[in-house]
């Protein structure tokens, strides 16, 4: 099984016969689709391609119970914010009235419409992070010649990350360990208290930052360029961008700008064209809108 | 043979420091010996080491005099980037000291670093994975395998670089048993094999002693004896009153000695297996006798 940032996925998953940057560069590009369709069902329609492309790459689905109820969550607040929270419109079409709130069709297709971007981009995001590591980001940024002191800034920042939640964990068990226990208390004293985190997080960051820079000079890199020879990157030659690559790569940008034309150009993915909200509009309104 | 290593009247304070961690160092190491360096936490055994590979001066402030020679040349006249290829430096924490996102990516890092090519590279990884046993951890995140482990990739990922000089700073002190043998099976292959200079710092010489052709005791900033192993351990009593625990079988000799038991033309046994060798030939004359 090769670790991923989000799990597990087999090694002989088709998912590692594309080169890192096709990866990189669909993440980029679908996580761009949900803001141009308003549409929700093509959007529902691009979360079940995911889910395809998730099985395809024997990823566990299981694992994506774990979502659920940041989904859940995540749609309650939408809903909320754009409804309840949503102000006094006189000019939207009101469906029926909580306790003194009027709640409107509009914010509620607002609602709809928010929520059903925001999912598949996170199905895309899922994907990604479950069939990729963080040397496939590095690769890949390498691989598109962007600077090696940018990718390598970029890999230090994903190790630190790793760092500091280790270290945040040390720095909980060794306060559990001397008697400090927050449960029960109040949000307010939780987070006075969450100083004493701060301060030694703190001082282990500036500790490891020594031996890390330590660590690089002892090894011969140098920020300022001092080395005077070119540098060789033997990790990409671990990689082959093929033939099929190029071909995904090219589809993608079609489908982009395919996308955008098609939007913008001849109006479709549009609200008002959604099957969905016509439903929606039939099931809440009737006949009165 | 000729000093690899040369340190002349060397002094150094930190400037937080109120007392200077090295006080009027003399010290010669010579080529192809593996010299262990021993004393008490604080005695500026780390300070040493980073002496050597330009560490200080170069990444930390304080006042300096003397000189260290290194392959005749002082060590503030080097490049950083040049040091560095002459004195490798293993860490007494590794994950400190990992900079990268994989195994295989940490042990190129330094390579790269000094530009060798694809071929050179590889023809090196052919040569440090198998002496560290590092092969089946290749793809792994580097903090993510044990403590054994990660010391070997450390240390691999500085001999790739083919420092003549090896300079290890507690390599051990973070290890269980079976990791630690390990380490001193890697630089007994590189002493016996290869004929590296090595320096190592250690608190446990039970394998340090068997390997080591020169031993240096340091401390309060001061060098108070360097010599051959065996002079050296003949010293018991003022290596005793200074902090420093020779390995049990030399002790047990030691003390048989002071009972008239083991006569003084005899050095020390230095292993387990020594000891017991020189024990059953005692007992074995003790019954001719």
């Amino acid at each position: 099984m090769n670790k991923t940032i989000l799990g597990y996925v087999p090694e002989e998953s088709p998912i590692y016969s594309l080169h890192p940057f096709v990866r990189v560069y669909f993440l980029m590009v679908v996580s761009l689709w949900p803001m141009i369709i308003s549409s929700p069902e093509w959007n529902f329609a691009l979360i079940v391609v995911m889910l395809i492309l998730l099985e395809y790459s024997r990823v566990t689905l299981s694992t994506l119970k774990l979502y659920v109820p940041v989904s859940i969550s995540m749609g309650v607040l939408i809903l909320l914010s754009y409804t309840i929270l949503g102000g006094r419109h006189p000019e939207f079409y009101e469906v029926f009235n909580l306790l003194g709130v009027p709640i409107y069709f509009e914010r509620i297709v607002a609602a709809v419409e928010v929520y059903m971007r925001i999912l598949p981009m996170i199905f895309v995001m899922v994907f990604f992070l479950s069939t990729s590591r963080e040397r496939d980001i590095l690769v890949a940024m390498r691989w598109a010649r962007v600077p090696f002191t940018v990718t390598y800034l970029v890999a230090m920042s994903l190790r630190a990350v790793g760092m500091v939640i280790e270290d945040f964990s040390i720095v909980r068990q060794a306060e559990k360990a001397r008697g400090y226990d927050p449960k029960g208390k109040s949000i307010p004293y939780k987070l006075r208290q969450f100083v004493m985190y701060i301060i030694p997080l703190m001082g282990l960051a500036i500790r490891r930052s020594e031996e890390f820079s330590n660590a690089l000079v002892a090894r011969g890199y140098s920020f300022t360029g001092l080395r005077r020879v070119k540098r060789p990157d033997y990790v990409l030659t671990k990689y082959h961008f093929k033939v099929l690559d190029g071909v995904i790569v090219a589809i993608l940008s079609v489908a982009l700008i395919a996308l955008v034309y098609a939007r913008y150009g001849l109006g479709l993915f549009t609200l008002e064209g959604s099957l969905t909200m016509k439903w929606l509009q039939q099931w809440l309104v009737g006949g009165a809108g | 043979m000729s000093a690899v290593i040369k340190f002349e009247h060397y002094s150094w304070k930190y400037t937080r420091t109120k007392v200077p961690a090295l006080q009027d160092i003399n010290l010669e190491i010579e080529e192809g010996a593996l010299v262990g360096i021993i004393g008490p936490n604080d005695s500026g055994k780390t300070t040493l080491a980073y002496s050597m590979n330009g560490l200080i001066p170069n990444q930390y402030y304080g006042v300096r005099s003397g000189s260290v020679y290194v392959m005749g040349k002082e060590v503030k006249e080097y490049r950083q980037a040049e040091l560095c290829q002459r004195v490798g430096l293993v860490f007494s924490d590794p994950e400190a000291q990992f900079t990268a996102m994989t195994v295989e990516d940490e042990v190129v890092f330094g390579m790269e670093n000094l530009g060798l090519s694809i071929e050179e590279i590889e023809r090196r990884l052919e040569w440090v994975v198998p002496l560290t046993d590092i092969g089946p951890l290749m793809d792994k995140p580097p903090y993510e395998v044990s403590g054994g482990q990660k010391q070997r990739v450390a240390l691999a990922s500085v001999l790739a670089m083919q420092p003549p000089i090896l300079v290890l700073d507690e390599p051990t002190s973070m290890l269980d048993p079976i990791g630690r043998k390990k380490v001193f099976e890697v630089l007994r292959r590189l002493k016996e094999e290869y004929k590296s200079t090595i320096v190592v710092i250690e608190h446990s010489l039970e394998h340090l002693v068997p390997l080591a052709d020169h031993m240096v005791l340091v401390h309060n900033g001061k060098v108070l004896l360097a010599d051959e192993t065996e002079p050296f351990f003949e010293r018991m009593d003022f290596l005793m009153e200074h902090d420093v625990f020779p390995p049990g079988v030399m002790e047990f000799f030691f003390q048989l000695r002071l009972l008239g038991h083991y006569p003084n033309s005899l050095p020390l046994p230095r292993t387990l297996e020594e000891g017991t060798e020189r024990l059953r030939e005692m007992l074995v004359g003790g019954e001719n006798g």
